[in-house]
């Protein structure tokens, strides 16, 4: 039986429990590893980004219309022979295949694998009616034995050793397994399985597709049991949820294209069976395969009506969400989902399996993107993540304190902005330096991995005007987006920034009414107050008076485009919204693609640069070269080290909710830079600033970490 | 000159998947390699349900001649003792390697299922670039009433222990492809 923690505390623990676990770790870590090359050498020749916005599309257009597909797929099914049901509820589904199996006079039950049925719980349902029920994928049938749930959608049992395996069969069999010696276990699963499938009366399958236009339904399998399954018992199930319904062969080709390469990194698996109707079968009556569909809805049908949501049914369950998720690859799928597993599991358990097993999980979100960049039908996972947590805040109206301090300080900036001047007042006894000596109270033990910053004596926004420099006749006019760190804790960025842009043309304006850009409290689920302070920042930057808007905040940058999200309903706010995208860029490409300077503005002979691409910059705004770039033309020598475009494990609040997984997330990422021999390690986000030098601080600061600005603004002759 | 690109391409990424690709000239080989590798492989039997006729009496007197007993039908009484499966493939697809097997017969699903190792015969002229090329004949296969379509692409593998690809866990542990050069039809 899966338990899920409904509470933060215990769901912790678990945590901490996984985070100790070094065969996960170890076993996780290879597989996230290995995972990116083995992808993409499968999309090679392919335009991925295209394929998910055609399938993203082609799901759009099917999802308002599933009810019609059902019709007409049903009258198709049933012209060749099979019974189509339809099931409401997940018990509904079950309770119409155990009658489907008592009608029958079934015994014997053999299954293929089925996300669907995980949903249901069938197996449990069907065992307490009496049924013997074999599961018959390996992965799947290991779990069975050992009365887990699946920890990845597509490797069932990913989390356990050879030697937990041998164990198990050891049991079964009675004869000692070797666990070294896979092949002869995998033999073992083909004998015992071999024998459950001949004596088998009834066989239930999954669908990755049922294709209205001719009743079929299409299984995309590796092992060769769900065919099995599908060709030796006399009678056969099809559990599908509603939303794998589509149009016709082509759009299930499209999928197909994307499903195992995106799943496994395989161009394709090594089988996929269409099968229509009432198959051939020697052993039933009269020749004639007895064939049930079950169509689930459980939901469904009215997800797809939700404004917001509805897209999380574009999900063909390839699972690649999980198999790049930083924290998936921390603490597996057991402590990432409920049934669905990673980012979509972390959506669709609300949905499903409700608020108590939601509530804890979905608040382990990063917001790094990587889910979203990968996602074969282009689902933005990581906002549809923030949504069910602010969902649940809403409907259990009990929201955390600092959900409530955020509420009432953020939407005032006036009231934001005294409390942070006073803040750098009142921290004088504990600042050491540009660091904290010791931590306020509020923190605990597991927040020592990083030094956290003191607020700076004066904020940027209270410099600015002696700082600026007077630009006569500019050929651009630039408004400076500030965002919380770069004013109040490291104001010499803004600086470096007017030194790095010195005598290039550049006249900037610092938007005094401005305030924080609100993923803050996006991330902790206030739509409302981050609404509240998007139409702050819009009155008080109009984007329509400059040519640009800077940051030099990945996660302000990233988000100031997503305005669009929160405002696209609201008159004029929606065309502001949309202009302020157009004009929001980050240093590196206003460097190289606006000002294009060149190497002659540069001393020559710099060092080694490490560089940690911010997660809201390489995927948040697509910006992948130009940091890189930069480096080059001011003279450093860039340094390629490990993993990264993988989170630093910042994440705004999240590492002060979770400091275990942010502190195991920077030990990794500064490992790499570590071992990259570098002297420096350049960025650029202030809050990922934060948390490297305050990582590499409590580590002895071997290696120098700035804002790629910082170290441009040095090079300048 | 499409027809070779596809050839080269199919065979290139069915060997990817680790499946054998061989040209044959014609059926009477295909038989011959059939027989030779089930009986190197230590095997005793070769079902072939697909073959009829004039072909099934050739099968039938080299599997005589080289000791291997011949499975035509009733496969699922036989499940235990299928050594070889013959059978005859409508489609290749090259992008993937992929054999498109009409498998409406029960007869031809188990023998391409059950056995130990899978040879497929397949007429070059039906290698096709991508499977939209032949989505027209794919969506007539499946609109047939009890219709079984299957992509075959390798033998049965699994990765579910410690994700380490083991070859043969349900289904065939070899799968040969031989692709028959001459078209006579």
């Amino acid at each position: 039986m899966i338990k899920t923690p409904g509470d933060v505390k215990t769901y912790k623990k678990d945590l901490k429990r996984a985070l100790s676990n070094t065969f996960l770790g170890a076993t996780l870590d290879a597989f996230a590893s290995a995972y990116p090359a083995s992808r993409a050498n499968a999309f090679s020749g392919i335009d991925f980004e295209a394929l998910a916005a055609e399938i993203a599309r082609a799901k759009d257009e099917s999802i308002p219309n599933l009810e019609k597909l059902l019709e007409e797929f049903t009258v198709q099914a049933q012209k060749a022979g099979a019974v189509v049901h339809f099931a409401r509820t997940a018990f509904e589904a079950n309770s119409i295949i155990a009658s489907i199996a008592e009608e029958n006079g079934v015994r014997r039950i053999v299954k293929g694998k089925s996300m669907t049925a995980e949903e249901t719980f069938l197996n449990d349902h069907l065992e307490r009616s009496g049924y013997e029920v074999t599961e018959t994928d390996l992965g799947e049938w290991i779990i069975q034995m050992r009365g887990e749930g699946p920890s990845h959608m597509v490797m069932p049992a990913i989390h356990l050793s050879r030697r937990e395996v041998a164990e198990l069969f050891t049991k079964v069999t009675g004869q000692a397994q070797d666990p070294d010696d896979i092949g002869a276990m995998v033999r073992v699963a083909r004998s015992e399985l071999r024998r459950k499938f001949l004596e088998a009366d009834m066989g239930i399958s999954g669908a990755n597709f049922a294709i209205a236009q001719n009743g079929a339904i299409g299984l995309v399998t590796n092992e060769g049991n769900g065919r099995l399954v599908t060709t030796l018992p006399r009678v056969h199930v099809a559990l599908v949820g509603v939303d794998k319904l589509v149009p016709d062969v082509k759009s299930a080709m499209r999928i197909l294209t994307a499903l195992p390469r995106n799943a496994t990194g395989q161009l394709i698996s090594t089988y996929v069976t269409w099968i229509t109707g009432a198959v051939e079968c020697k052993s039933a009556p009269g020749s004639r395969k007895s064939m049930h569909i079950v169509f689930l809805d459980n939901g469904r049908l009215a997800l797809a009506k939700d404004p917001v949501f509805s897209q999380a049914l574009r999900c063909i369950r390839c699972g690649a969400c999980a198999n790049v998720c930083p924290i998936y690859k921390l603490v597996g799928g057991h402590n990432y989902g409920h049934v669905y597993i990673g980012a979509i599991g972390l959506v669709l358990t609300y949905f499903y399996h409700g608020r108590q097993n939601a509530r804890a999980i979905v608040r382990n979100c990063l917001n790094c993107r990587a889910c979203k960049s990968v996602c074969a039908a282009g689902i933005d996972l990581p906002r549809l993540i923030k949504e069910v947590y602010g969902a649940i805040l809403e409907v259990e109206g009990e929201k955390p304190v600092k959900n409530v301090l955020l509420e009432k300080t953020l939407g005032n900036r006036r009231l934001f902005h005294f409390l942070l001047r006073s803040g750098s007042h009142l921290q004088a006894p504990v600042a050491e330096g540009r660091f904290l000596r010791h931590l306020p109270l509020i923190f605990s033990e597991e927040h020592q991995f990083r030094r956290l910053p003191a607020l700076a004596k004066v904020p940027l926004r209270d410099k600015w005007e002696k700082i600026n420099p007077v630009t006569q006749n500019p050929r651009y006019k630039v408004a400076f987006f500030g965002g919380c760190l770069t004013d109040f804790v490291y104001p010499e960025q803004g600086q470096a920034l007017l030194d790095a842009c010195r005598d290039l043309g550049v006249r900037f304006e610092y938007p005094m009414e401005q305030t924080c850009c609100g993923l803050p409290a996006l991330m902790m689920g206030e739509k409302e107050t981050a609404r509240r302070v998007a139409v702050q920042n819009i009155k008080a930057v109009d984007p329509a008076e400059f040519d640009y808007v800077l940051t030099l905040c990945a996660s302000c940058g990233s988000h100031l485009k997503e305005y669009v999200n929160l405002l696209s309903d609201e008159p004029l706010l929606g065309v502001k919204a949309a202009q302020l995208k157009d004009k929001v860029i980050d240093f590196s490409s206003f460097m190289t693609k606006v000002l294009k300077i060149d190497p002659s503005q540069f001393l020559a002979g710099g060092g080694k640069t490490a560089y940690h691409a911010p997660c809201h910059l390489c995927r948040g705004q697509g910006v992948r070269e130009e940091p890189r770039e930069l480096l080059a033309i001011a003279g450093l020598e860039y340094v390629q080290t490990k993993d990264e475009e993988v989170c630093c494990g910042f994440g705004g609040s999240f590492s002060l909710d979770f400091p275990e997984i942010s502190a195991e997330l920077l030990k990794r990422k500064l490992d790499n830079v570590a071992a990259s021999g570098t002297g420096a390690l350049v960025t650029d986000c202030p809050g990922c600033v934060l948390q490297l030098k305050g990582g590499m601080e409590n580590r002895g600061g071997a290696i120098e970490v700035k804002h790629i600005a910082e170290i441009v603004a040095e090079r300048r002759k | 000159m499409v027809e070779q690109e596809s050839t080269a391409k199919f065979a290139e990424r069915a060997r990817s998947a680790q499946t054998v690709v061989v040209e044959a000239k014609d059926l009477a080989a295909v038989f011959e390699y059939a027989a030779d590798l089930t009986l190197q492989q230590g095997g005793q039997s070769i079902a072939a349900p697909g073959i009829k006729g004039k072909e099934l009496a050739h099968l039938s007197k080299l599997c005589q001649a080289k000791k291997i007993e011949l499975l035509t039908g009733d496969l699922r009484q036989k499940a235990d003792m299928i050594s070889t499966g013959l059978t005859g493939a409508d489609w290749g697809i090259a992008e993937t390697g992929t054999l498109v097997v009409d498998s409406k017969s029960e007869d031809i699903r188990l023998a391409g299922m059950l056995c130990d190792t899978h040879v497929a015969f397949l007429k070059k002229s039906r290698i096709v670039p991508d499977a939209g090329t032949i989505e027209k004949e794919l969506s007539r296969m499946m609109k047939t009433s009890h219709g079984y379509t299957a992509f075959i692409s390798g033998a049965s593998r699994t990765a579910d222990i410690e994700r380490v690809l083991t070859i043969g866990v349900h289904g065939p542990r070899e799968l040969h492809v031989l692709i028959l050069g001459e078209d006579k039809q």
